[in-house]
């Protein structure tokens, strides 16, 4: 049983993955299929989401039954997915109760993160000097700073109409092509990953 | 050449998915893979697999973070590449004291680091180290997923952070948590934001493509390094049709 069952999952898999991409290319023939499919792994990814709170639970449950520096934090997780379940079940997913949770926690909270990140990369850009002196780095710190001063207004100055042209030419012509040449890259990436599960050289999914 | 276009055009997807398919399979048959290929020298995988022989001799963890795309999304692409890493990690730490930890912002994602831990152990006959805690979600919004990330790489026994999957700027959050740690940041991604920020902040980035050849370096198997040579191919190919269509254009040939 213990080699049938990687098998099955192999064949299922691929099968499944050939008929979602013929879909693509010939949606009268296999459209329909397709549709299916698509449809049973969104109900799958909702079952995933499920089970990710429940790992989710379970990781701090342990951290909290665990005497240690993090146990306070888990703690304070437990009790706020415990009250969000039972007031968003009580209230539905879009009630009052619910935005209330959302917006008087969830939403200051990652403002505040979204500040500490500001922080952080410009912390960051700084480092990166002492981190890799190369003539590349110097390249890529120039180029953040015209874009920046190109960007916003600067102090008793106002905007610079040199550096708006440099910055516009910046994010329009050498930015793009790098991103671009970026993207092929990633594209050929991913067709190369997704051919490989469908052929099952790579079975992520216990094959 | 418009009307070919046009007539290709309906097909031309199909007809890319089949080279690229046709090019994988005759590496894998035709056995020249075999044959020493040279791959260019990408100082992250080298400092990735000494970190990971360090941190199995000094009985310390390495940290894999898979990132927050989805498998029915396009994102879910990169993660795929971070498995293949976690694979490769679980197996060099199947005897070390402390087993990889996985962090991830997606269910199935989380379900499927599940897997490849329980796999990897199952196929080294070392099931009893398996621990479904040690592969864990952190969060479904990418701040709330960066949070719930940097415990992990704070503990103390990390000694290598590997970020393979995809991110926002939010990365930037991990990789200072790692500076702090003082541990290894190797990272990469499909997005250009997080690539960005991931060649100022991390140790060791990874760009473009260079992330989806982690298989190929690390060993593991035929398929990734003869995927690697189709993605060389297929590049030249849209290299030289980029450059043609941009001097037929110039020529007035084509609209």
């Amino acid at each position: 049983m213990k080699k049938i069952f990687p098998i099955t999952n192999a064949v299922i898999a691929v099968i499944s993955g050939l008929l979602v991409v013929l879909g693509y290319f010939f949606p009268t023939a296999f459209g329909g299929i397709q549709a299916t499919l698509i449809g049973w792994a969104i109900i799958l990814a909702a079952f995933g989401l499920l089970l990710g709170v429940f790992n989710l639970f379970s990781v701090h449950w342990k951290k909290a039954r665990n005497q240690g520096t993090g146990q306070i934090y888990s703690l304070v997780l437990l009790i706020s997915l415990g009250l969000t379940i039972v007031l968003a079940s009580i209230s539905g997913p879009t009630g009052a109760l619910s935005l209330w949770l959302f917006n008087t926690f969830q939403v200051p909270v990652e403002i505040s993160l979204l500040a500490v990140l500001a922080i952080v990369l410009v912390y960051a850009g700084a480092r990166l000097l002492a981190r890799r002196p190369k003539w590349n780095t110097i390249l890529f710190l120039v180029t953040v700073l015209v874009v920046l001063l190109g960007t916003v207004p600067l102090l008793f100055i106002g905007e610079i109409t040199p550096l708006n042209a440099l910055r516009d030419w910046i994010t329009q012509v050498p930015a793009i092509a790098g991103a671009r040449g970026l993207l092929i890259g990633v594209a050929l990436g991913t067709v190369a990953t997704g051919l490989r599960i469908l052929i099952g050289s790579d079975r992520p999914y216990g094959g | 050449m418009q009307q070919v276009l046009s007539l290709l055009s309906d097909y031309l997807g199909v007809l890319f998915l089949i080279l690229c398919l046709g090019l994988i399979l005759f590496y894998i048959f035709s056995g020249r893979i075999t044959e020493k290929i040279s791959m260019r020298s990408i100082q992250a995988f080298k400092h990735f697999r000494r970190e990971v022989d360090l941190a199995v001799e000094a009985g310390k963890r390495l940290h894999i973070s898979l990132g927050r795309g989805s498998i029915n999304e396009l994102q879910g692409g990169s993660a795929f590449i971070g498995l293949t890493i976690l694979d490769r990690c679980a197996r060099a730490a199947s005897n070390s004291d402390r087993p990889p930890v996985t962090t991830s912002g997606d269910g199935i994602i989380m379900i499927l680091s599940q897997d490849s831990l329980q796999n990897t152990y199952h196929s080294l006959a070392t099931e009893d180290r398996y621990d479904p805690t040690s592969a864990r979600l952190t969060g479904l919004t990418p701040l709330a997923y960066a949070a719930g990330a940097m415990p992990p790489i704070h503990d103390d026994y990390v000694s290598a952070n590997i970020l393979a999957g995809h991110f926002g700027s939010e990365v930037a959050l991990l990789t200072e948590a790692g500076e702090r740690n003082r541990s290894l940041t190797v990272g990469g991604s499909d997005s250009i934001s997080a690539q960005a920020v991931l060649y100022a902040t991390s140790d060791e980035p990874l760009l473009g493509e260079e992330l989806y050849a982690a298989g190929a370096y690390l060993g593991e198997g035929t398929a990734h390094t003869a995927s690697l040579q189709m993605q060389d191919i297929v590049r030249w190919i849209l290299v030289v049709s980029i450059v043609l269509g941009a001097i037929l254009k110039l020529l007035g040939i084509l609209s």
